[in-house]
């Protein structure tokens, strides 16, 4: 079954390229347009996917984070990458000691460069998984 | 139907400031503890005095008659201990007793001024209450309290030492015992009469200049205070106003940014192939419109960077020890595309040391150096990146050298200007945004790091970076290997 991906962005450009470029290489992909609508989605174990995509200046400053932070406590089991216009610059935002986890790729969207990431992710939850 | 209601009056309170109000400004608990820690040490070392005193008269005691002091009985020894006695009481309440309702630095306070007070009177009768200067130490003690006490509690202690100066008087003179007989005049009690009439004439001008100067001290104590309060206000509000200044450059770069970046990942989209093929002509144009928006994103990202570097001066940035290898190879892996598509080989040949910075912003320092090196290089030079460690004086640095296109002379001494431009430099450049350099400055700046800048025009720049007070790593390890840091040579 082909890796199921969320992707959350205010931006229908980003979403659109987002989509384009991993349905291309096989993922499902699920757009959402706010930080909520994906949040609720998970109440539906069939639609939890395996990868999140965030912006994180959705509606208010910190809803990327905000969501992170409530996905992270409650699914552990899904990778999430931060896909944001500030790249590193949101390094501040995040508590100490957290630079080796965090993900962040900066806008715009490189095709080659987001595939290798979400690859490399969901192989090390593969790894991860089998080595438990 | 739903129904919000929006109001925008501003609170008549926002910008009141604490007024004048002595009982409210009370000092807190961590601030009378350390006060507390000073006056036990000023005591020590009265102690020593009193100890000095003492042997000096054991040692000395015919020369100090000869000059006419006259050799005390046993109330300094006793002043001594009872003070020595006090002081360990007041360090063990303090450090080893836990805080309790009995056991405050406010009570702990107290007890020190009480006891004092108690010493003071009696070396005040011992030496003299009206023959000399000892009874205006007293003064000493209602100027501290209310430097530390609030306006009602130091007027509590001015009445305590004027009632101990009214007591110490009235034993002396034994006021207390009523005169037996007035009707006998004579000479000797005239002479009475007088000097009792001299110490009541003292009594009353010390008390009066007691509470003038509680009043005066009280005063002054509470308009320090006042401002003292007003400063941290101002300063809480000033260090609210920098929040909202960076949440504000956020989000306005933000603003300004997502717009080229959709632009940009439609570009990407196209030159990928997933909107077909595109023609050799388009893909040109294409790859032009991407440069020139990429030039913009990395201004606007750089203008919330340089934001972020200046409000560093008024915060209290957090200094740690880094590791000079580690945040340097950091700098270059984010360069090496960028070397790369130059064709711009990185040689490293660096001594490890550490030095005391703000991490971030060693590493927006070097990767602007660098990058500078690399941009105004021609393509498929060579960048250095060297380093001298002087283990004498503790001092470090390193230096990046291009083999580029230089800065002229007349140039050289704006380059760190915020905005300065150079036709020459923008011709190799394009994509200058000219506030590079202003980063290097103010990360210089808040890091407290000098800047040494060599160049030739049309020969190559170099610059210099200095640390001071550096240390060096405990394990010896050194990157000596001269590397070079190109796309053949990475795996």
């Amino acid at each position: 079954m082909a890796p199921r991906i969320a992707h959350v962005d205010d931006d229908l450009d980003i979403r659109e390229a987002v989509e384009c470029i991993l349905s291309k290489d096989g993922y499902e992909v699920d757009s959402y347009l706010t930080m909520q609508d994906f949040i609720n989605s998970l109440q539906d174990a069939t639609k939890r996917p395996d990868l999140a995509i965030l912006d994180v200046m959705v509606e208010s400053m910190d809803a990327g984070l905000t969501a992170y932070a409530q996905i992270h406590k409650r699914f552990p089991e899904i990778q999430t990458i931060f896909l944001t216009s500030l790249g590193d610059m949101i390094r501040p935002y995040f508590e100490n000691g957290s630079h080796e986890w965090v993900c962040i790729i900066e806008k715009p969207v490189e095709p080659k460069n987001l595939l290798a990431i979400i690859h490399d992710r969901l192989e090390n939850t593969r790894a991860a998984i089998q080595t438990a | 139907m739903a129904i919000a209601e929006f109001s925008w009056a501003e609170s008549k309170d926002q910008a009141k400031l604490p007024g004048i109000n002595g009982n409210k400004l009370k000092l807190n608990d961590e601030i009378l503890i350390s006060n507390i820690c000073w006056f036990i040490i000023f005591r020590w070392v009265v102690i020593a005095a009193l100890i000095f005193l003492q042997i000096l008269a054991l040692l000395a005691s015919d020369t100090l008659t000869q000059l006419g002091i006259v050799e005390q009985k046993n109330w300094p020894i006793a002043i001594t201990i009872v003070l020595s006695l006090a002081n360990a009481a007041y360090i063990y309440a303090l450090d080893y007793c836990q805080p309790s309702k009995y056991n405050s630095p406010s009570i702990n306070l107290w007890a020190q001024i009480i006891i004092d007070l108690i010493c003071l009177s009696v070396v005040v009768h011992y030496i003299g209450s009206t023959s000399t200067p000892a009874s205006f130490f007293y003064i000493l003690h209602i100027a501290l309290a209310c430097i530390f006490f609030s306006t009602l509690e130091s007027l509590c202690v001015t009445i305590l030492v004027s009632a101990m100066y009214t007591i110490v008087l009235l034993i002396e003179n034994s006021m207390f015992i009523p005169v037996p007989n007035p009707i006998l005049i004579d000479d000797n009690l005239s002479a009475e009469n007088l000097r009792r009439n001299s110490v009541l004439l003292w009594m009353f001008a010390l008390d009066i200049l007691f509470f003038v100067v509680w009043y005066v001290v009280s005063r002054l104590s509470l308009v320090v205070r006042t401002h003292e309060r007003h400063l941290l206000d101002a300063y809480k509000q000033i260090n609210q106003a920098q929040v909202e200044k960076d949440q504000y450059a956020v989000l306005m770069t933000h603003q300004l940014k997502s717009p080229l970046d959709a632009i940009r990942s439609k570009i990407n989209l196209i030159k990928a192939g997933y909107c077909g093929e595109a023609s050799p002509g388009v893909n040109d144009a294409l790859n032009k419109i991407d440069n020139r928006a990429q030039s913009m994103s990395s201004l606007i990202l750089d203008l919330l960077r340089l934001e972020r570097l200046k409000d560093t001066c008024l915060n209290t940035a957090v200094l740690e020890s880094v590791d000079i290898e580690t945040t340097l190879q950091k700098s270059i892996e984010k360069l090496i595309p960028v070397a790369n598509s130059k064709q711009v080989a990185l040689y490293v040949s660096i001594d490890n040391f550490i030095c005391k910075v703000i991490p971030d912003q060693l590493e927006i320092l070097l990767e602007n150096i660098i990058a500078n090196a690399i941009t105004y290089s021609h393509d498929n030079a060579s960048v250095e990146i060297t380093s001298e460690v002087n283990r004498l004086n503790q001092s470090a640095s390193i230096t990046i050298t291009d083999h580029g296109i230089g800065i002229e002379n007349k140039d050289l001494p704006n380059i760190f200007n915020e905005y300065f431009y150079s036709p020459r430099a923008s011709l190799h450049n394009k994509a200058s945004s000219g506030i590079g350099l202003s980063i290097v400055r103010i990360a210089a700046e808040n890091n407290k790091l000098q800047i040494k800048v060599a160049s030739e025009p049309d020969a190559g720049t170099s610059f210099t970076v200095i640390f001071n007070n550096i240390q060096l790593p405990t394990d010896k390890q050194e990157l000596t290997d001269q590397l070079p840091l190109t796309e053949s040579s990475l795996p």
